[in-house]
């Protein structure tokens, strides 16, 4: 068996009086894509964020290739710096452009020389498919090419793991593809080992070596994802999997759409005549942020730059 | 009604023009000394340690709560009492000046740096830096543009605010304004001229400063073009 590249043991962590991780015991090996799935509020992103240190753990450890993150002469900058985090706002510095993004840490970190760094960066942003954006500013790329770039700057670092934190969660539908392209590619081509926080369930399911189900800050199950996908044995698995499939059901757009809600028994009678009918006439596709409703409130076409 | 004569004005020039230079001397120096003063003290205001970021609130407080004529006064007046001597009036008001323009920018610089969202820092740390390499590579170049507008307001308190050491008999443009219209009994005439050199002083400040606001405003970021 391969050794572990990340290994958390017995890792506990709260917030005030509120523990979110209760004691997980998880081995990530070299080259390995596990995909950490789980209802909101279960623990997976505080999970992460324990593994390079960005939340440090009440109890237990973490062991990076074998040693001990929160030893007192451990470097934490140097065991990041070959665990590079990628994130749900993406949190590219804006105030560089996309190249300069990617060159900065490699210049700082790694002491690479800016000529070198440069080519390293340019390389990265044609991996990820932004050859032509290098001197474009964060604000002035869509969701998807900024979370692009923010990968970028993670395999220019040529790092050993790369943890995503809900890579697509802030994303508009449309651009989920995208990123998820990328970072299937990346698993394909590189064997880069990766830690993936997500509720892309037919990208888990693809990409994964291993699927790992989180409820309640502990595991509850793991294993391949034919496995748990086909065939979950724990019961809280299965009902978060039911939930999350029919939601993906639901946003199928040749389903009709609320035909349940219209022939709930409950639903009020329409008598001949009333007004009361005009309500249903408005489709259901104006509502939310990316509707008619939304476009009046400005939310269309990606979100507001702050 | 005493009749107005401007031709003082050309007759008193020089003296107008040394009081002038006198009082951008004394705002230039104050707002480079308040400039670092603040960085610093600002740094120390969000530091973790409670000791540190209190020692520094402490400071804040003590020369925003209190009026910076007194404090000119108590760094003049006071301070040789205590056995230390200050060189003259001018370095005394220098000191007092700057002393408080550190707090205001102290302020202002945190504001600025509170204002960059965690994730910056984060993500900076997530990359291998060290916290300082985050805060000078990432976390200050941005709050230094999204505090300019503040840092603007301060700097133009600031030239006005250097008239106050003429009360130590420091001879910037407005104790000479206030001469000579006593010498020449045309106070209207000497003032509105006074007035308009620190409006040219001040308007050209905040000319400078939003230039520079839109020459390093991030492009994609609001207050870009």
């Amino acid at each position: 068996m391969a050794t572990p590249i990340i290994e958390c043991i017995d890792l506990h962590k709260s917030f005030a009086d509120h523990e979110v991780l209760k004691g997980i015991n998880l081995k990530i090996l070299t080259n390995e894509v596990v995909v950490i799935i789980g209802p909101s509020g279960s623990g997976k992103s505080t999970l992460l964020r324990c593994m390079n240190l960005l939340n440090e753990p009440t109890a237990g450890k973490v062991l990076f290739e074998g040693y001990d993150t929160s030893a007192k002469d451990i470097d934490i900058n140097a065991v990041r710096s070959r665990m590079n985090m990628v994130f749900q706002n993406f949190n590219l510095f804006m105030h560089l452009t996309a190249l300069e993004n990617i060159t900065l840490a490699l210049q700082k970190v790694k002491k690479v020389p800016k000529k070198e760094a440069i080519v390293l960066a340019t390389e990265a942003l044609n991996r990820v498919g932004l050859t032509d954006k290098e001197n474009a500013f964060p604000g002035q790329l869509s969701g998807g090419q900024q979370q692009r770039v923010a990968i970028a700057r993670c395999v220019a670092m040529q790092p050993d793991a790369i943890l995503f934190d809900e890579p697509t969660s802030a994303l508009d539908p449309e651009l989920i593809g995208e990123v998820l392209d990328v970072i299937k590619h990346l698993a394909e081509t590189t064997g880069m080992t990766m830690v993936v926080v997500t509720h892309e369930m037919g990208f888990a399911r693809e990409v994964a070596d291993r699927v790992v189900v989180m409820d309640d800050g502990l595991i509850i199950e793991e294993g391949p994802p034919n496995e748990i996908f086909v065939n979950p044995k724990n019961e809280r698995t299965r009902i978060f999997l039911r939930r999350v499939l029919k939601e993906i059901d639901d946003m199928d757009p040749l389903k009709p759409k609320y035909e349940g809600v219209t022939l709930e028994p409950e639903a009020p009678s329409v008598t001949f005549g009333e007004p009361q009918m005009m309500k249903d006439e408005n489709p259901p596709s104006d509502q939310g942020p990316s509707g008619t409703l939304g476009r009046w409130f400005g939310f269309r076409g990606g979100r507001k730059k702050k | 009604m005493v009749e107005m004569d401007w031709s003082i004005i050309p007759e008193y020039f020089d003296a107008f023009m040394r009081g002038l230079t006198l009082t951008v001397e004394i705002a230039v120096i104050s707002i480079i000394l308040g400039f670092i003063g603040g960085i610093l003290i600002g740094m120390l205001r969000i530091s973790k340690n409670p000791f540190v970021s209190g020692l520094s609130s402490i400071y804040v407080e003590a020369f925003r709560g209190t009026p910076l004529l007194i404090q000119i006064f108590l760094v003049y007046l006071g301070l040789p009492q205590l056995g230390i001597e200050v060189e003259s009036a001018l370095v005394a008001g220098l000191i007092a000046l700057s002393a408080n323009s550190a707090a205001y920018q102290a302020e202002i610089f945190r504001g600025g740096v509170q204002s960059i969202p965690k994730g910056q820092m984060e993500a900076a740390r997530s990359l291998g830096m060290t916290h300082n390499q985050s805060m000078a590579n990432v976390v200050i170049p941005q709050a230094l543009r999204n505090a300019l507008p503040a840092y603007t307001n301060e700097f133009i308190t600031m030239i006005k605010d250097s008239s106050l050491v003429m009360t130590i008999g420091v001879l910037e443009l407005t104790l000479t304004g206030k001469l000579i219209s006593a010498e020449t009994a045309q106070p209207f005439v000497v003032l509105i001229f006074v007035a308009i050199l620190y409006f040219i002083l001040t308007f050209s400040t905040s000319r400078v400063l939003r230039y520079v606001e839109k020459r390093f405003a991030i492009p994609g970021m609001m207050g870009s073009e």
